[in-house]
């Protein structure tokens, strides 16, 4: 009861309207008109993962109530109905393996360094501790370098990225990794600060979501023969037709806190308070089917989850990325070997790391819309969508004001890794198909989306990002093959995807460094990949009628060299289900690009002679490691190439 | 002069004669079609109504059950009670339809569409020969453009039963909704003969919807087959748990449906293209199959509705077969094998009902040739069943048991049909539909 007082004196007046909106939802459903019963369903889930050198990183255990009601005619509609979804769940992962992931989690850190190997949090250059190798080391006068210690000691931290790779020469700072109101170190507010029971009851949190849908569903045949459906609340709605990747299925944000990329998208979809217009043409002398819908996502903007740091799912590990660099804003930190390449360097606040998440608050200029025309022309399905919204996924925008290190002045300094996280606008426009080639007895799905507004990380901008248009698309083949040896009766399902992206205005060149041979000097620019391809790969097969299903999934990364596969058995018994899972990751892992530590923001301290040869320009000249930009070209599956998991789900649904 | 005149009428009042005997043939072939039993029911010495057939007297029945009926009954997996034989009277607007458009049509040179532009009614309504080798495909035609569920019909609810055979237990149960609608060849709610626009010239639809249970609820199903029959059926599925439309390979629709002993192509005794198999027409027999009236059978009350129907219950051997009675039918047995060398059957033996063109029995062999499935499906009189369907002359499928004999394992169906056009509406038949009301 505490827990849900707490939340209900947080929630915005904006959720307090909606919530009041579903309030009267539900209520319409107990009127008068509602003669018919109820339909309730759901279940009750227990599942446990298992990841190596981890130990236990998921108890998880959901109560999800399905609830739909209809009301029969209502305001000219027909068919009028109110449908709900309501989830809850404990991850007792905190609670039972909490020194990995709660409130115990984290330790006292060393910090790389070239010249004394390693140094602890809070004794790199320009600490004042004694204890510090760096004790005294002449630094110029006025310099603000030194972490504040107090507000920032050196516990319950890991060191940035040190799950996936060693330092190896790179940077990496301290991650604090304990719930936001054991430790508020790093916490970025609004957008990734939950306390320990918000991630024990993720559902129960300032957005209401153990309300995950709430909506009225509702038709009207009109007069010209064409069948209006509105549907009104908070909902899903899903676009495109592939599985796993979301091309045009970007209406929803989603939850990747829950189990990366691996649960149905159905299960970490953020459904959002929003309006499905659709009219439902029918066929004509043209097409079979002929479709116009129109959404307007009118709720607060919400961004993916992406797990903050601490958490057992955070994918490209960004929230640990994000969370040890805003505790460097707040209060400073020791980064590894930053001064000259080789010293771990004491920054104090407000010089590097990310100010804040400006998350938009709700207005109409927040709120998405789009449109779909959807139809059947002949033997092919095909959509044609365009969504303006704003992105799910956070742009770090430099050039916001900072303090020179070495002088103590505050200004806006080109290329200096001092951030703000931004949701800029994004125009999509794409569209789908879908066929059955007779002649390989194939059924194909086919998606492409275009953007415009998109912002990518750019160590060749004075602000460290561009923007870039992008194009995506996935071609999906299923075909059903007999392997009458091992399956008489049943087909098999191999379904083959493939993912590709191509960022049109790309930037990436060699920097100066690699061009006279310096090692750890690699190209400067854009991390991402310019061209990029993902596959997977489902091999299905069903026995005992349909209640043995053993499957084999698998996805590659082409570009990162970084895969993942995960054999699963899923069996079902009466109301019983039980799920089976090992989740295998393959390939190179972490990726190293250049980490600006070369960028000569603070001119000329930060120089080096590339920089000094150009009159004390700023610029990249090349220094990198894996952090923090090689997640991007490691990319999820890269990122998570140490959480190969066991993971075990049992269910019971009635 | 008036010798060519008198020459001249002769000839005219032969052709008028000969026209007139033709007409009168095919007019007795049509009547004898659909009211096979104006001079009286099949008589067989010894299948008496009240009789029950068990192992101990199935020997009396060898001539009007198939072998693997009769062994069924010896191995005591089921008895069958004999009940006086009904007229099964279709849809007198079927009936006009075919004696409107008789003789227009004919069977193409191989596989493909009939020629000559079909419309409606029973394209071949003449008595099979079995010195015609193409016979079999014209009682396949038949039953292709049978009445059927008439022009549109729904079973809502439709229960399904997963049963072990050797445990007598019921592993799994389904509840779904069927939707049938004919696009084309229609002959009683309007528009006839066909909805329009249509495009894609379909011939028919079929929408299916799982309400229960939860691991597949909100499944939909929806095949369209069209006017050509070289045109390969389109079907999509619709996952609730990913609430997406995928296009079905072909292949799926042999594959088990949802897990059952059926497959897609199973439904309704035969639910594919007529060029997809050879047909042949073996003789035509008086056999017993279930043919009833749903409303004096024992009926199980175990699911409820509101108007009070109950469904038909199950008996014998794991619970798979049907407890309802059997009257003696006029059959036509009819043999299909799959063109498609890699389809999962090498063939089925239809027992073809000469009145209705339904398909209450088959008998389906592995590619091996052997015995591997049992398919019965009960057919209800639609004056005894629920008053919407009185008078609506549609032989209302009732109740299926379909036994894989080689994996002791059945399917059951309940049905409650509704012979009502508004629960068919063409607007559940595409493939927005299922995205809108999936969840």
């Amino acid at each position: 009861m505490k827990v849900r007082l707490h939340y209900f004196k947080n929630i915005s007046v904006f959720k307090k309207k909606t919530a009041l909106l579903g309030g009267a939802l539900l209520l319409a459903s107990t009127s008068s008109y509602a003669n018919e019963p109820a339909d309730i369903s759901g279940f009750i889930e227990n599942a446990t993962s298992v990841r190596e050198d981890r130990g236990l990183s998921k108890f998880r255990n959901t109560l999800q109530l399905e609830y739909s009601k209809n009301i029969g005619n209502f305001a000219g509609f027909n068919d009028v109905s109110i449908n709900g979804t309501f989830r809850a769940s404990y991850d007792g992962v905190y609670d039972l393996n909490d020194d990995e992931f709660g409130a115990k989690a984290g330790r006292a850190i060393n910090i790389e360094d070239q010249n004394f190997g390693s140094v602890p949090h809070g004794q790199g250059l320009g600490s004042t501790n004694p204890d510090s190798p760096y004790f005294g080391a002449p630094l110029p006068p006025g310099h603000v370098l030194g972490v504040n210690i107090t507000n920032n000691p050196n516990s319950g931290m890991i060191v940035l990225g040190e799950n996936l790779h060693a330092t190896n020469g790179g940077v990496a700072f301290g991650v604090p990794v304990r719930p936001c109101d054991v430790d508020s170190r790093g916490c970025i507010n609004g957008y990734m600060d939950k306390t320990e029971n918000e991630l024990r009851f993720s559902e129960f949190n300032d957005n209401l979501d153990f309300i995950r849908e709430l909506y009225m569903d509702a038709s009207m045949d009109l007069d010209s023969g064409t069948l209006f459906n509105l549907k009104v609340g908070k909902q899903q709605i899903v676009w495109g037709r592939t599985d796993l990747f979301r091309v045009l299925d970007i209406i929803n944000p989603v939850d990747f806190s829950r189990n990366n990329i691996y649960d149905e998208l159905e299960d970490i979809r953020i459904p959002l308070w929003s309006i499905a217009a659709e009219w439902q043409y029918g066929a004509n002398e043209t097409f079979d089917d002929i479709n116009l819908q129109l959404v307007w996502v009118f709720d607060e903007f919400r961004p993916n989850n992406l797990g903050q740091g601490g958490e057992p799912n955070a994918i490209l590990d960004a929230g640990s990325f994000f969370r040890g660099f805003n505790n460097c804003w707040e209060n400073g930190c020791t980064v590894a070997n930053f001064a000259g390449g080789a010293a771990a360097t004491d920054f104090g606040p407000g010089q590097i790391g990310i100010r804040h998440a400006n998350v938009p608050s709700w207005s109409v200029d927040n709120t998405s819309y789009g449109f779909k025309i959807e139809g059947v022309y002949q033997d092919i399905g095909f959509s044609v969508n365009a969504f303006s919204y704003l992105s799910q996924l956070p742009s770090l925008r430099g050039g916001i004001e900072a303090t020179n290190s070495f002088t103590g002045e505050k200004d806006v300094w080109p290329y200096l890794i001092a951030f703000d996280i931004e949701f800029p606008r994004i125009n999509m426009f794409g569209g789908s198909l879908d066929f059955y080639s007779e002649s390989i007895d194939s059924a194909f799905r086919v998606e492409s989306a275009y953007t415009t507004g998109e912002e990518f990380a750019n160590t060749l901008k004075p602000r460290l990002f561009s923007e870039s248009d992008v194009f995506r698309w996935v071609l999906g083949v299923d075909k059903n093959i007999f392997i009458r040896s091992i399956n008489a009766n049943k087909a098999f399902l191999v379904s083959f995807q493939t993912f590709g992206q191509h960022i049109l205005d790309h930037e990436l060149e060699q920097s100066i460094g690699s061009d006279v041979g310096l090692p750890s000097f690699g190209f400067v620019g854009m991390p991402d990949w310019k061209d990029n391809y993902i596959s997977t790969l489902l091999f299905k097969g069903w026995w005992l009628n349909d209640s043995l299903s053993p499957q084999i999934l698998t996805a590659y990364d082409w570009r990162a060299k970084s895969g993942v596969i995960a054999p699963s058995i899923d069996w079902i018994k009466g109301n019983f289900r039980f799920t089976l899972t090992a989740n295998i990751k393959f390939g190179d892992g972490a990726k190293e690009f250049s980490d600006c530590r070369t960028c000569n923001p603070f001119n000329p301290f930060t120089a080096t002679p590339f920089h000094t040869a150009e009159g004390g320009a700023s610029f990249d000249a090349g220094l990198g490691g894996f952090e923090p930009l090689g997640r991007f070209r490691a990319g999820p599956i890269g990122m998570a190439n140490k959480e190969s998991e066991l993971q075990v789900t049992f269910r019971y649904s009635f | 002069m008036k010798i060519f005149n008198k020459i001249k009428y002769a000839v005219a009042i032969s052709a008028m004669a000969v026209l007139t005997a033709n007409a009168t043939k095919v007019d007795e072939a049509i009547e004898k079609s659909f009211y096979p039993y104006k001079n009286g029911f099949p008589n067989v010495e010894n299948i008496k109504p009240g009789l029950v057939i068990t192992k101990d007297n199935v020997d009396i029945a060898k001539d009007v059950l198939d072998p693997e009926m009769i062994q069924h009954i010896k191995d005591g997996w089921v008895e069958i009670t004999v009940d006086k034989s009904t007229d099964f009277i279709l849809n007198n607007s079927y009936i006009e339809a075919t004696k409107n458009n008789v003789g227009k049509v004919k069977l193409p040179e191989e596989k493909g569409n009939l020629q000559g532009g079909y419309i409606a009614g029973r394209p071949f309504p003449e008595e099979p020969q079995l010195d015609d080798p193409r016979a079999g495909e014209k009682l396949a035609w038949n039953f292709q453009f049978g009445y059927n569920w008439g022009d549109g019909a729904a079973i809502d609810p439709f229960y399904w039963r997963y049963r072990n055979m050797n445990s007598n237990k019921v592993e799994r149960e389904l509840k779904f909704d069927f939707h049938f609608l004919n696009w084309a060849h229609r002959v009683n709610h309007e528009p006839l003969p066909e909805i329009n626009p249509n495009p894609s010239e379909l011939f028919r639809s079929i929408y299916v919807h799982v309400e229960e249970p939860y691991d597949v609820k909100n499944t939909q199903l929806l095949i369209h087959r069209y006017q050509n029959d070289l045109k390969r059926d389109n079907a999509w599925l619709y996952l609730g748990f990913q609430r997406r439309v995928r296009r079905l390979a072909t292949g799926q629709v042999t594959d088990s449906f949802l897990g059952s002993d059926l497959m897609i192509e199973d439904f309704e005794g035969y639910n594919g293209r007529i060029s997809d198999m050879n047909w042949k027409y073996l003789g035509t027999k008086s056999m017993l199959l279930p043919f009833y009236n749903h409303n004096e059978q024992a009926l199980t009350d175990e699911f409820k509705e509101k108007d009070g129907y109950k469904f038909v219950d199950f008996h014998g051997k794991g619970g798979c077969f049907p407890n309802v009675t059997y009257q003696l039918r006029k059959v036509y047995v009819l043999e299909s094998s799959p063109i498609d060398s890699n389809h999962p059957i090498s063939k089925r033996r239809h027992f073809v009902d000469a009145q209705t063109f339904t398909l209450p029995r088959t008998i389906i062999y592995d590619r091996a040739g052997k015995y591997w499935k049992s398919w019965m499906i009960g057919q209800a009189h639609p004056d005894h069943h629920l008053a919407i369907n009185k008078g609506s002359g549609v032989s209302i499928d009732d109740s299926f048991g379909m036994m894989d004999v080689q994996a002791m394992h059945c399917t059951t169906g309940q049905f409650k049909g509704i012979v009502d056009p508004d629960l068919n509406e063409p607007k559940m038949f595409n493939v927005q539909y299922m995205r809108t009301s999936g969840k």
